[in-house]
């Protein structure tokens, strides 16, 4: 992933603005690092981790009818993990300390989190050239240039007569 | 006695001056309700970042062995004032009220006054 240095820079500005934060990671929603600051920990199990609570998160929002997830918000004894969707593919999840001020965090966490969505959404459209929109704009030319001549003949029908006369005379002229 | 609501209501509808008002619980940061405010004044961000006023507070007395508790906060910008009033007793521990004014309009004794009296009101 090319937005990776990017990506980075949003995450260590996010922890240089909230001193509580003891790790940051940004992954893909099936599981992979795309960038991390988080020591003393594995990102690499955090980040599967939350790709199987994303998927629980997932169905629980949509069993609700609360609609397309948002955040995710964990505590334990010593802490918060918090997830936070960030564009279509991928997710930012943050750890911090308990006396974490969580007011901040959200704010913090849902800038950041729309920022590197764009920044991954960004670097994904530029290394995925886009293969539909060749063959799909293909059949509708072909359907609208079939539909179109037996529309047109069956109207100049009636003018035949004429207007072809005019066309040979030019034709050998 | 008054809920939350009636609280935050008395307090922008009373005050003179009052522009903007929210019950922050201070161990999270996050704002149990809030009044007022404008598009361009999120009273959420105010929550978070007066939290880390108050934490810092607390803790710089600690530091100087003060055993005294905060009564509130005041706050003067060029145009406004902002109040700070740390809740106490009745399960309201780790709570404030925080109230913005507009410093032309708000008589200051009067506000921390009427904050004191919705403070010593609210049941949450």
């Amino acid at each position: 992933m090319d937005a990776e240095p990017e990506v980075l820079d949003e995450l260590r500005r996010l922890r240089a603005r909230i001193p509580q934060l003891t790790g940051a990671l940004a992954a893909s929603v099936d599981g992979l690092v795309l960038a991390q600051d988080a020591p003393g920990v594995e990102p690499e199990s955090i980040a599967a981790l939350t790709a199987a609570a994303l998927g629980v998160a997932l169905r629980m929002t949509d069993a609700t009818g609360q609609g397309d997830f948002r955040e995710l918000l964990v505590r334990g004894i010593h802490g918060y993990v918090a997830t936070y969707a960030a564009g279509r593919s991928a997710v930012l999840t943050l750890l911090a300390q308990d006396r974490v001020n969580v007011g901040r965090l959200h704010l913090e966490g849902r800038r950041a989190s729309t920022r590197i969505g764009e920044l991954v959404d960004e670097a994904a459209a530029r290394t995925e050239p886009p293969p539909r929109s060749r063959p799909a704009r293909s059949p509708t030319t072909t359907t609208a240039r079939a539909a179109m001549p037996t529309r047109t003949r069956t109207a100049r029908s009636p003018a035949s007569p004429r207007s072809a006369a005019n066309a040979r005379t030019t034709t050998e002229g | 006695m008054a809920n939350t609501e009636t609280a935050l209501k008395e307090a922008l509808a009373s005050i003179e001056g009052a522009t903007g008002v929210a019950l922050v619980d201070y161990t999270s940061g996050m704002a149990l309700g809030t009044m007022g405010g404008s598009k361009s004044f999120d009273l959420t961000v105010a929550a978070a970042g007066n939290t880390d006023v108050v934490r810092s507070k607390l803790r710089t007395m600690e530091h100087l062995g003060l055993k005294g508790q905060i009564e509130d906060i005041l706050i003067t910008l060029s145009d406004q004032y902002h109040l700070i009033r740390l809740i106490s007793g009745r399960g309201g521990n780790g709570l404030f009220l925080y109230l913005v004014l507009d410093a032309k309009r708000a008589n200051l004794a009067m506000a921390r006054h009427q904050l004191k009296k919705i403070e010593e009101d609210l049941e949450v």
